[in-house]
């Protein structure tokens, strides 16, 4: 796997905030979440110091319960942090009131989620537009179309989820979070419920997202076959940074997690080392 | 399984509760209504028992064999005897007066009024007035007062007498035992039997008597001794009879009711019943959601050995279980209510003698609650059966937001199109048997019939067209943007559930829109014949005639009086005249009462100007009455002759009704001291037509001239009452079906805004804001309730013109009124309700935090 250099597409609506390589389009400092009090008290993130690069597909990888759908949901202003903050470029998502953070999911963050979320009453096309008419704006047509032929979508525009496989469903899905150009996108277990072959055919279209489409994708996985779909991978354990890996292959994240494994007390068995 | 359905039931808590408030209030109707049916039922009892005092028997006999008083007075045990009899008499002072009932005076233990001033009659020339009586007379304690009474000569001739006793004691009536006749007033009983006696010219036999029994004597033992003396029975069985005052009054209650308390029960639990209906509807509905929400649960009992029976049990027990906490709550509060409403009315001191509390037979408890759980488990026998067909797999398939979108069967629709297509018939058939060939009694019968029918084909269809209205709805409203598209698409992936909620509101709404369109034409069918029938608002008339029989004139100055009394916009008078007609040469001339009035005047007064049209100089315009009597037609001419000539005219038969019409010009001609006698007046419209035809004959009264006030405006003010009071009721009773449909919108809303928790949460996730939120919810509370609401105000305003051409066809042309007034406020009443409806849903999906949608289970 090659790490191209982020060429910034041409994109004039974007160019106020032109990311490049370096510049970090989200970043955690000190971010704490305890969910509870007392006895039942859980540290869900402590103190995570963390930057995402804009341009650039990275994966949040850690075994089940250290936190990462945590982190995330913090990151994208979906929870409110306990303490330290998270910017959204220079955003600090964590001071912004719920009118606030609707506009900036509306305009500047997306969504993919585990289970899809279609709205079953809706055509593809109609679920893919959606954010974009609830912000009351109007349909870039050459950004849908660039969309939908970069996600082999465009025999499915008329059909209902319900008329959609899993994977296509998925990918209807990662249309809709990219249609309003956001800043970042985010994953939560993208693949989790996929069945191996329609996993890599979403992982392969993230990844076109981010090289072709010059988005930024943050995901969340256990899954290291995933992760390796990355530029780079972030490992969080107990609530902390563990490391990361530049460049993953499969084999590398596996590498990670075992050493995470070996620091670590006994991680939950979910990890599951990937099949494919 | 008892103890998974209690458990599942604990999980469902609030949903269940929301839908059995709709049997609650059920079931607290009819609760009401049996109490209320009860009280009716005691305040005639009480009534009639109060007549007789504190006596403990009662004796009966038959005017053929009357008691003896005396004889009654002298047997063993007896302490007093009083018969139980009334006269009427007619008591004035001044220009007031009273037609009042009499009685004696009788032992203090036998008579029910009390004496709030003075004392009981001891003598002749006395008089104890009701204190009402007494203040609406003007009189006072010394006071004397008018008493006219019947006397019967020997020869059978009727005269009336008049005395003028004092008024000695003032009465109260605390137990109503005259309330049924407005009181009584008593006079000394030796008075009395000599006025009974005058007014039938013989002495009045007695039938009945009250008895109290001595203190010490055993009540059985008097009644056997009072039985021996009559010679009859301790039953009303054989007269003469002596029974307790007890049995007489509930036997005399019986009678006097004589099943209007059954009628009232009928009619109101007629209403009842809609009520229930509709709590119905809205407990399949909530079941229907329930079932489908809990489809993985089912399934996994199925898995892990419950069988199809078992679950559909489930899912009854937890209806009988629902239905009986709700109809016990349900008699609670109907029980609450109609104690609350005796104590409003005793506290705003109702002039009907009320009991202090409801009674609580077991009729009242058992019924309502009998009603109340077979209805929630009949409306969860279809839920049951979807239930039963949830197969094992579904609960290994991955939890998606459930979807009932199931198609209805086709016999369904065949069946509701076939009820429809043959109840509408029937209603046309209704309406035309009742304008066409004039049957109001048959077309009535099959109106209702067709009503009905047609209705229930409409309501049991309404799966397959509601949800198309909804969209056509959805459509317009989606253009508006966003939001309005996600709540139309919302509305319409349930249909089934969208149906039955918005069916729910049509019922009641229907009935409501029937009930106001058919009052508006019966208002304006009874207005138009009125004015036919009475052209004008008011009449004032002469009654005083001279010494040759003729009609007295009014003056001038009553006329200008009469004239500026507030309310008359227009007058212009008339002169009643009897002329000879002789309608050709040769034929007998025959008298004809005419009314001469200037044309001009007349348009002005005149309620249907149009009556006078063809009246001018040279015609005379007959009453059909009077043009058939003289066989005369239009066109005709007739000589009419009076004191000063005649004057020949030509015919005009018109809709004058029965009264005929002369110019006051030809009237000249035929009489040149031809007085007004009275006049014709109109009333300002919207002036309160009793309170200006009163201040028209206060006028009268003062100015000291005999003339009568005749107004048909204050008999249309009453039709308008009685129509408007009828009204008042039946919507008042419907009310309680509208709002419990209206509480199934709302747990409608809910159960879906449950449902799509996870839906909601990613609409927020991708940008969805509060107000967008809410907004939604709001516009799919609107569709439910407008389309029902919409749907509901169209079948009632056709449902109203049929019955209102079936039943009114026969009184001429029925004039078909929309009652936009009403119908606005149907509209709005059930759209405001709509959008409340999902003020609660909003907050609860409010709760939703967008984290939930990326959260696996
Ligand atoms: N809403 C919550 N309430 C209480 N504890 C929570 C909540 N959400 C997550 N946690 C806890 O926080 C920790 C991290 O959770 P999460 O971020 O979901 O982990 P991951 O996504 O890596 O599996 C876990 O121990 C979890 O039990
Ligand atoms: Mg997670």
């Amino acid at each position: 796997m090659d790490t191209t250099v982020y060429v910034p597409i041409d994109d004039g609506a974007r160019d106020a905030v032109a990311p490049t390589d370096h510049v970090p389009a989200v970043r955690a400092r000190a971010l704490t979440k305890t969910y509870g009090t007392g006895q039942a008290q859980v540290r869900a993130l402590d103190g995570v110091d963390v930057d995402f690069a804009a341009g650039r597909f990275t994966a949040i990888m850690g075994p089940s319960g250290s936190g990462k759908s945590t982190l995330m949901h913090l990151l994208a202003g979906l929870d409110s942090a306990t303490s330290g903050q998270a910017f959204l470029g220079t955003t600090d998502v964590t001071a912004l009131g719920d009118k606030a953070l609707t506009r900036l999911r509306r305009d500047r963050v997306g969504f993919v989620f585990q289970q899809f979320n279609l709205l079953p009453m809706f055509t593809a096309e109609q679920n893919i537009t959606l954010p974009v008419e609830l912000a009351g704006g109007t349909v870039d047509r050459a950004w849908f179309d660039t969309l939908v032929t970069t996600l082999g979508l465009s025999e499915r525009l008329t059909h209902r989820p319900s008329e959609l496989s899993g994977g296509q469903q998925q990918r209807v899905a990662i249309a809709r979070a990219l249609i309003a150009q956001p800043e970042v996108v985010f994953a939560d277990e993208p693949t989790g419920n996929l069945d191996s072959r329609s996993g890599v055919e979403v992982l392969s279209f993230l990844r076109r997202s981010v090289r072709e489409l010059g988005r930024t994708i943050i995901m969340v996985t256990h899954d290291p076959t995933a992760a390796a779909y990355a530029d780079r991978v972030v490992l969080i354990a107990d609530g902390r940074i563990a490391g990361e890996i530049s460049d993953p292959t499969p084999e590398a994240v596996l590498a990670g997690l075992d050493a995470l494994r070996s620091l670590e007390t006994p991680v939950s068995d979910d990890v599951t080392p990937a099949g494919a | 399984m008892l103890r998974i359905t209690l458990a599942q039931m604990r999980r469902s808590a609030g949903r269940l509760a929301a839908a059995g408030v709709a049997i609650v209030i059920g079931t607290a109707f009819v609760a009401a209504t049996l109490l209320a049916s009860g009280v009716i039922t005691r305040m005639t009892y009480d009534s009639v028992a109060a007549q007789y005092g504190d006596a403990d028997l009662v004796v009966g006999a038959t005017q053929d064999a009357p008691l003896d008083v005396d004889a009654l007075a002298a047997t063993d045990g007896v302490a007093a005897v009083a018969p139980v009899t009334a006269i009427y008499a007619e008591l004035t002072d001044g220009a007031r007066s009273v037609y009042q009932s009499v009685v004696p005076t009788a032992d203090d233990r036998l008579m029910p009024l009390e004496v709030t001033a003075g004392a009981m009659p001891s003598a002749a020339g006395e008089i104890a007035l009701p204190a009402d009586v007494a203040d609406r007379l003007g009189v006072t304690l010394g006071d004397t007062v008018d008493v006219g009474r019947d006397v019967v000569g020997d020869d059978g001739s009727w005269r009336q007498v008049t005395e003028t006793p004092a008024v000695v004691g003032l009465l109260d009536d605390p137990f109503g035992a005259y309330a049924r006749t407005g009181g009584a007033a008593v006079v000394d009983a030796a008075t009395y039997t000599t006025w009974q006696t005058e007014a039938r010219g013989e002495p009045v036999a007695v039938t009945e008597a009250a008895v109290v029994v001595a203190d010490g004597t055993d009540v059985t033992a008097a009644q056997s001794a009072l039985a021996g003396t009559v010679g009859g029975a301790t039953s009303t069985d054989s007269a003469p009879w002596v029974v307790t005052t007890d049995e007489r009054a509930a036997e005399s209650a019986a009678e006097l009711t004589g099943g209007q308390d059954l009628m009232f029960l009928v009619f109101v639990l007629t209403f009842a019943a809609v009520a229930l209906v509709v709590a119905g509807l809205v407990i399949t509905n909530t079941f229907q959601v329930l079932v489908a929400q809990r489809a993985r649960t089912l399934a996994l009992l199925r898995c892990v050995g419950a069988d199809k029976a078992q679950v559909g049990r489930s899912v009854l027990t937890e209806a009988a279980i629902l239905g009986l906490v709700a109809s016990v709550a349900g008699v609670l509060l109907g029980t609450a209510l109609g104690q609350t409403a005796l104590w409003v009315a005793h506290a705003l001191d109702v002039p009907v003698p009320l009991p202090g509390a409801v009674a609580l037979t077991w009729q009242v408890v058992v019924v309502p609650v009998l009603v109340g759980t077979v209805v929630t488990v009949g409306a969860a026998l279809v839920p049951a059966r979807v239930a039963t067909r949830v197969a094992p797999l579904a609960a290994l398939r991955p939890a998606d937001s459930p979807s009932t979108s199931r198609r209805a069967g086709k016999v369904r629709l065949v069946l509701s199109l076939l009820t429809a297509a043959v109840g509408f018939g029937l209603l046309a058939a209704g309406a035309a048997l009742g304008t066409v060939w004039q049957e109001p009694t048959l077309g009535l019968l099959a109106g209702i019939a067709g009503g009905a029918l047609s209705f229930v084909g409409v309501a049991v269809g309404a799966v397959f067209w509601l949800p198309r209205v909804a969209a056509a709805a959805g459509r317009l409203v989606a253009a508006s943007g966003p939001t309005a598209r996600l709540a139309a698409a919302n509305t319409l992936r349930n249909p089934r559930r969208t149906a039955t909620t918005s069916t729910a509101l049509l019922i009641g709404v229907t009935l409501v829109a029937m009930m106001t369109t058919g009052a508006a034409s019966a208002r304006t069918s009874l207005t138009a014949a009125l004015d036919e029938q009475f052209p004008v608002d008011v009449m004032v008339t002469s009654t005083a005639s001279d010494a040759d029989g003729e009609q007295e004139a009014l003056s001038g100055e009553l006329r200008a009086d009469v004239a500026a009394v507030d309310g008359v916009r227009a007058t212009t008078d008339v002169s009643e005249i009897l002329v000879r007609a002789t309608s050709g040469a040769g034929s007998a001339a025959t008298w004809l009462p005419l009314t001469a009035i200037d044309p001009a005047g007349g348009a002005e007064v005149l309620n249907a100007p149009d009556v006078l049209a063809d009246l001018e100089p040279g015609t005379v315009l007959l009453g059909e009455v009077q043009a058939q009597d003289l066989a005369l037609g239009t066109g005709d001419s007739v000589e009419l002759t009076d004191t000063d000539g005649a004057v020949t005219v030509t015919v005009a038969v018109g809709a004058s009704g029965d009264t005929s019409y002369l110019t006051t010009d030809d009237l000249a001609a035929l009489s040149s001291d031809a007085s007004v006698t009275g006049m014709y007046l109109a009333l300002d419209d919207g002036v309160d037509a009793a309170s200006a035809v009163g201040a028209i004959q206060d006028v009268v009264a003062d100015s000291g001239e005999s003339a009568q006030v005749t107004g048909v405006a204050s008999q249309r003010a009453l039709f308008d009452q009685v129509i408007d009071t009828m009204l008042g009721i039946v919507v008042g009773l419907l009310a309680v079906a509208v709002v419990i449909a209206l509480i199934g919108v709302a747990n409608t809303l809910s159960l879906s805004v449950i449902e799509r928790r996870r839906e909601s949460a990613t609409l927020r996730a991708i940008g969805l804001s509060k107000a967008q939120l809410r907004g939604m919810l709001a516009i799919e509370g609107l569709l439910i309730a407008g389309v029902g609401a919409v749907l509901g105000v169209v079948l009632g305003l056709v449902y109203g013109w049929a019955g209102a051409g079936a039943a009114l066809g026969i009184m001429g042309d029925v004039s078909l009124s929309v009652p936009w007034l009403e119908i606005t406020l149907v509209l709005v009443v059930a759209l405001v309700a709509g959008l409340v409806a999902s003020v609660a849903p909003a907050r609860t999906a409010l709760k939703a935090s967008p984290v939930e949608a990326l959260a696996t289970e």
